[in-house]
């Protein structure tokens, strides 16, 4: 199978907890450079659908492809599940994800923490590593604190080393799970730079945010689900300022 | 079947002793544990010190060594009481410690130092503002604690005084060693006797199992009946 | 200078402490120590395995590791003690076996029921510390591609290693407690020792706070290396 420019795509994603149907066949493909926000209100699905595309929660039906390759399913007792959990492995190696809660190891330092992955499931050599580490590092402004455990640094800073751990895996696609949604409001412009900066050099990055100014002014494509479907998508200059559906007008209207 | 070669009656027997201690012993560890717990919330400095040199002595000691202590050293000071008793006022009376009261006595005073421990804690866990409530509605202190605090407190300690009886329970296996006719000491002296150890053995772990997976269901329900409006499942 | 003259009668006049008694405690303690130390030891290698068995998914795996530990928990450790110490002559070739001199002592009876006793709570010790890994983590962990093995090494172990530390401080001073009873199996250990002096003097007091006083000691000995451990590897958990 050749490589195509696509790095992530998600086909007709369907998902159910119990009776309940919160993704009800949701398609997303990241090109390259791509920056896709998810909007939405709580509830809205588009938590799943993002922890879907790294199989966090494994989708009912729907395919998810990178680089045109394909992951495989079987059925089991317990429903669906990947086929060859090796090429999952492989899969989330390219895809780093950044959380709402950080979930840094609390019994590992920053710096710990950002070699962890690269040396253990990439098989980079240590000393590479903690080059790359300590770059990072001064990247997302933490050089001094790379000896802190996590428990020892405020949210702003957890959640700028958690992007550098994500960032070490040179990841193709990023993944962001409403990563200032835990901060306190002074602490959130300072991940949001950071992050801005991740889309100016052309990452692919994936959103999940309720930050309206971000996604106007960063994302390429916004996608607002409701009830998980599709409600509407676009570049942000449309549909943000111009929306058809009177439901995302809705959800964008102020809300005092 | 199992043949108990004429050990069955005094095997039940030894559990009705086993039993009997345990349950004896709980009792005199809760009220113990309630007064080092107040102890240790008075404003007394004297009861405060005394209260944790006693918890802190008891838990820095192997149960079998104190009950050794109490047995054999409480009869020598026993003696020595009764003798002084005798030789000054001309009271004859002699008290024989046996090993049931030392048993009592020794397994109560231990666990007393835990149960003080979960108590003091579970008491601290209460609301105040609760207490306050009531104290602002007119009830006397008595009142309070019966209606108020005690109720409440016993939702915190209840796990802690579980896992409490559940050790107790094992400790009364050592009373056999000082020499009462625990199940455990049967067991032991039929062993020997007959050279069939499983026979007697597993029996006795088996009745202590019963007793701890009963044990379990009554503190299960207890918890739930404490936890009452607390949402708890 | 009273206290002075006052102890030194104290020592001349008696008869008990000489360095006969005083050697037996010596040797009590030193065999002591070795059961305890050489119990833990084993009970903590067989206790890590299990306990990621006894956290599997899998029912055939997880159920027979809670059955022993429910069996070994529930049951008082001297019946455990007499049942190896006794039964041991019942296994079948055992006394043709290498091992039977070993096993003939005491100590070795002792050793294995100790063993198979610190082995079953260890084990819920860890499992329990298993269970509160922070499901945050091992998202974390998954989403950055870690196998399930590399997880458990990387990930769970060492932080529930770190979180079991005080309960297992506390399986350390319960094991220094539980293991007088090797005294009644006619092992000379540091209760054995105090019995035997009791026997001999008729002294309870002297015997058992004497014995009582050093079991103290290594109490808070184990309790401040415990203290000290937890201040260096849960340093982690305090926020600055």
């Amino acid at each position: 199978m050749a490589a195509t420019p696509m790095p992530l795509e998600a086909r007709n994603i369907k998902k159910r907890f119990g009776d309940t149907e919160v993704l009800k066949g949701l398609s997303l493909q990241a090109h390259k450079g791509d920056v896709i926000t998810l909007i939405g209100a709580s509830g809205s699905g588009k938590s799943t659908f993002l922890r879907c595309m790294n199989l966090l929660e494994q989708p009912d039906e729907g395919d998810l492809l990178m680089h045109g390759e394909e992951i495989r399913f079987k059925q089991t007792r317990r429903g669906r599940e990947p086929a060859d959990w090796k090429q999952v492995v492989r899969m989330r190696a390219k895809l780093s994800m950044v959380f709402q809660s950080f979930n840094l190891w609390a019994h590992m330092t920053l710096l710990e923490n950002i070699i962890e992955a690269p040396i253990h499931v990439l098989g980079k050599p240590k000393k590479e590593a903690l080059e790359h580490a300590h770059a990072l590092l001064e990247r997302v402004g933490l050089t001094a604190r790379a000896n802190a455990y996590p428990a020892q640094m405020s949210g702003g800073q957890q959640q700028r080393g958690a992007i550098a751990r994500a960032l070490a895996m040179d990841p193709e696609v990023m993944l962001f799970d409403e990563p200032t949604s835990a901060l306190d409001p002074e602490l959130v412009g300072d991940v949001l730079k950071v992050m801005h900066g991740l889309a100016d050099e052309g990452r692919t990055m994936i959103v999940v945010t309720h930050e309206m100014g971000f996604a106007r002014d960063v994302s390429s494509q916004v996608i607002y689900l409701h009830q998980g479907v599709i409600e509407e998508a676009g570049p942000p200059q449309e549909i943000l300022t111009n929306p058809s559906s009177p439901r995302l007008q809705q959800f964008l209207a102020p809300k005092y | 079947m199992l043949d108990l070669q004429g050990y069955g009656p005094r095997l039940i027997e030894g559990a009705g002793v086993t039993l009997s201690l345990a349950l004896l012993s709980l009792l005199l560890a809760i009220v113990l544990g309630l007064l080092t717990a107040s102890a240790k919330m008075s404003r007394s400095w004297l009861l405060h010190k005394f209260a944790t040199l006693y918890t802190t002595v008891i838990r820095g000691v192997p149960d079998l060594v104190l009950m050794m202590l109490l047995f054999f050293g409480g009869q020598m000071a026993l003696n020595v009481a009764t003798d002084a008793l005798y030789d000054r006022f001309g009271v004859d009376w002699y008290v024989n410690l046996n090993a049931f009261a030392a048993g009592v006595i020794t397994i109560g005073f231990i666990f007393g130092a835990y149960m003080g421990e979960t108590f003091r804690g579970a008491f601290l866990a209460v609301d105040e503002g609760q207490i306050e409530a009531g104290r602002a509605y007119g009830m006397s202190d008595w009142l309070v604690f019966r209606r108020i605090r005690f109720p409440l407190m016993m939702r915190h300690a209840l796990p802690g005084l579980s896992n409490n009886w559940m050790v107790l329970l094992k400790t009364t296996a050592l009373v056999s060693v000082i020499g009462l006719s625990d199940m455990v000491r049967v067991a032991a002296e039929a062993s020997r006797a007959t050279h069939e150890p499983f026979v007697f053995l597993i029996p006795v772990a088996l009745i202590y199992l019963a007793i701890a997976s009963v044990s379990e269901l009554i503190f299960a329900r207890l918890q739930k009946r404490y936890n009452v409006g607390f949402g708890g499942h | 200078m009273e206290l002075t003259t006052w102890f030194t009668d104290l020592l001349d006049g008696n008869l008990i402490f000489t360095p006969q008694t005083l050697g037996y405690y010596w040797d009590g303690l030193v065999t002591t120590s070795q059961l305890v130390f050489l119990s833990l030891l084993a009970g903590l290698v067989l206790a890590v395995p299990l306990a990621i068995g006894r956290s599997s998914r899998h029912r055939w795996i997880s159920l027979p590791i809670y059955v022993y530990t429910y069996v070994f928990r529930g049951t008082p450790l001297l019946i455990q003690l007499y049942i190896i110490y006794y039964g041991v002559v019942f296994v079948d070739g055992i006394q043709e076996s290498i091992f039977w001199p070993l096993l003939r002592e005491a100590f070795y009876p002792a050793l294995i029921a100790f063993t198979l006793n610190t082995a079953a709570y260890t084990t819920e010790i860890f499992r329990g510390a298993i269970k509160a890994t922070s499901r945050g983590e091992i998202e974390a962990a998954r989403a950055y591609g870690m196998s399930q093995s590399l997880m458990m090494r990387r990930i769970i172990l060492p932080s529930a290693f770190r979180r079991a530390l005080p309960a297992y401080g506390n399986e350390v001073i319960f094991m220094l407690h539980a293991s007088a009873i090797a005294s009644v199996v006619t092992l000379m250990d540091l209760t054995g020792a105090a019995r035997f002096v009791y026997a001999r003097f008729y002294a309870p007091f002297e015997a058992f706070l004497f014995v009582a006083a050093i079991y103290l000691c290594l109490t808070f000995a184990i309790l401040y290396f415990f203290r000290f451990l937890e201040k260096r590897l849960l340093a982690h958990l305090k926020p600055a």
